[in-house]
């Protein structure tokens, strides 16, 4: 099963296997990851499922939608290149393994 | 002025609370059948408990102030059965969250629903993939890409206009009939891309479709209002049409009219936004006004930190949700934070109880803009997720509560004439007379 690497602003990481085409906002809340919250449930509505993915797994990432990009204009902690969604990213066969740092707020 | 509602009556527009008065609520109670029945056993139910009753709860109380009889059931058990209101209320965040992830189970399509008489079948009666088609029919109308291109100028102007209007007022003006009603409902009526109504049609669409909703006594001056709302809305949906359709424009009935969704949607959707659409944004503004006038040294740290102003509003949501409950009915038996619920039962998600819960805010019954954030449950959440939160946030907290200190640096609440909050299904200041020098 993939697996996907939480790791917090302290320094502390989380790693849940989760079946394929699971989204990461979908993993942490099902895994009670902290730090994300997920509140509109995948919709990229609502900003509470911000993650920095880690640079190296850029490549195997699916393209900025224009949804997705509008709301990370709104989320708490400051948006940088890293910057996605968790409900909008899944892994699976293109992406088995992934490392993204969790921000500071959600909220 | 416009009065909201009908204090302590039948109450419960969007959920189905009960008619005070005896003789209503028996004929209410006798056409339509008790969810409260006995649950057989089960294994995995065997450990749980049945839901206390707060027979002690009474819909005046919750109308006058529900937080002291949340705390209690709180305390006690996180799902009552509430006679006063004909349904389980889950008042915990725990509990409250879990419904809002398990749509399986905490079905939003609830039976007997008199918000589909008075309004059709809307999304927010609705469960996916249904609710989804409908959801996804309002476009990008609501979202902030929208707002930053195109409503933020459209509520800058609006906010003068009606600011204007407070202003010329003069000092002991109504901050809420005066000033957020109709600055929410012009806002409201043009995101809708009604040009051919008013900011007074809305609120009056909106208040009386909304007590359709909570018609629960079978009153007929009550439906006859309500459906002659329905009506005019539904001709000035009908006269929009072939205009929007030839002047597009961002609003919604502008990028419905260019889809292939029934009418009979469109019409429920537009309902339920023009009920659910201006009290939110009103109530919102006012409260947290409210709040900040009542606590000097917070509203001084506000102005001395513009960023502030959209942490005042959240912890205004947090702190009187302007929707404090709304209802979900189970799809099957199952067991809710340790309490027992039959299939078929129908719940009220109290959000006003759960963004009140102690294990998850410090000092909850406090307005604090400095406390530790954490999320509110004060938008839902899951598909439900409000539609309108950005648009709100940007109406009161982007363009309202700046704008409205900075023409008023001196505004205050008056003294000798107190604001009065009420509600618990829609709770919000029905009285706000404001004085400045």
């Amino acid at each position: 099963m993939p697996t996907i690497t939480f790791v917090q602003p302290t320094g502390k990481s989380d790693t849940v296997s989760v079946e394929e085409k699971t989204s990461l906002m979908r993993a942490a809340v099902a895994n009670g990851v902290e730090g994300i919250v997920g509140e509109c449930g995948g919709q990229a509505m609502c900003a509470t499922c911000h993650v920095y993915v880690r640079p190296e797994f850029e490549d195997a990432l699916p393209e900025l939608s224009e949804d997705e990009d509008e709301m990370l204009d709104c989320t708490t902690a400051e948006r940088t290149s890293q910057s996605r969604l968790g409900c909008q990213v899944s892994v699976g066969v293109h992406l088995d393994a992934i490392i993204v740092d969790v921000p500071t707020d959600q909220v | 002025m416009i009065v909201q509602g009908t204090p302590q009556a039948p109450g419960c527009p969007f959920t189905g609370a009960l008619p005070e008065d005896a003789a209503e609520r028996n004929a209410l109670l006798s056409s339509v059948p008790a969810d409260h029945g006995v649950v057989a056993d089960s294994s995995a139910a065997a450990a749980a408990v049945e839901a206390p009753v707060a027979d002690w709860v009474t819909i005046p109380d919750l109308y006058r102030d529900p937080f002291p009889m949340y705390r209690r059931m709180r305390e006690e058990a996180p799902v009552h059965w509430v006679p006063a209101v004909n349904r389980y209320m889950v008042t915990s965040y725990a509990a409250c969250h879990t419904i809002e992830q398990d749509a399986d189970t905490f079905s939003a399509n609830e039976s007997g629903s008199l918000m589909k008489r008075a309004m059709g079948h809307s999304m927010l009666r609705k469960d996916d993939p249904e609710h989804k088609i409908d959801r996804d029919s309002y476009g990008s109308t609501l979202r902030p890409g929208t707002i930053k291109n195109h409503w933020a100028s459209i509520f800058e102007k609006n906010n003068t206009k009606y600011l204007e209007e407070l202003a010329a007022k003069g000092p002991g003006a109504d901050f809420v009939w005066d000033y957020a009603a109709p600055y929410a409902a012009e806002n409201l009526r043009l995101i809708c891309g009604f040009h051919n109504s008013t900011q007074e049609d809305f609120q009056h669409w909106s208040q009386t479709m909304i007590d359709g909703t909570g018609n629960y006594a079978d009153d007929p001056s009550v439906w006859a209002k309500s459906e002659a709302s329905s009506k005019e809305v539904d001709a000035a949906i009908d006269d929009m049409i072939p205009y929007l359709r030839k002047n597009p424009d961002p609003s919604l009935l502008s990028g419905l009219a260019s889809m292939p969704i029934p009418l009979e949607s469109i019409r429920a959707n537009l309902k339920m936004t023009i009920g659910g659409g201006l009290n939110e944004p009103r109530d919102v503004l006012a409260t947290t006004v409210w709040a900040l006038l009542a606590n000097p040294d917070q509203l001084a740290d506000v102005l001395a930190n513009p960023k502030l102003f959209s942490v005042a509003f959240e912890e205004s949501v947090r702190w009187v949700a302007p929707i404090g409950m709304y209802p979900r009915q189970t799809t099957r038996e199952t067991v809710l934070e340790g309490v027992r619920l039959p299939a078929g039962a129908r719940l009220g998600v109290v959000l006003g109880a759960a963004n009140r819960d102690p294990a998850v805010f410090t000092d909850p019954e406090t307005f604090n803009i400095h406390r530790p954030k954490k999320p509110h449950l004060g938008f839902g959440g899951g598909a439900h997720f409000c539609a309108g939160t950005w648009v709100a946030r940007a109406q009161v907290a982007q363009v309202a509560m700046p704008a409205l200190f900075d023409r008023l640096p001196s505004l205050r609440l008056d003294p000798d004439n107190p604001s009065i909050d009420a509600g618990w299904v829609f709770r919000g200041l029905t009285k706000m007379p404001v004085l400045w020098n």
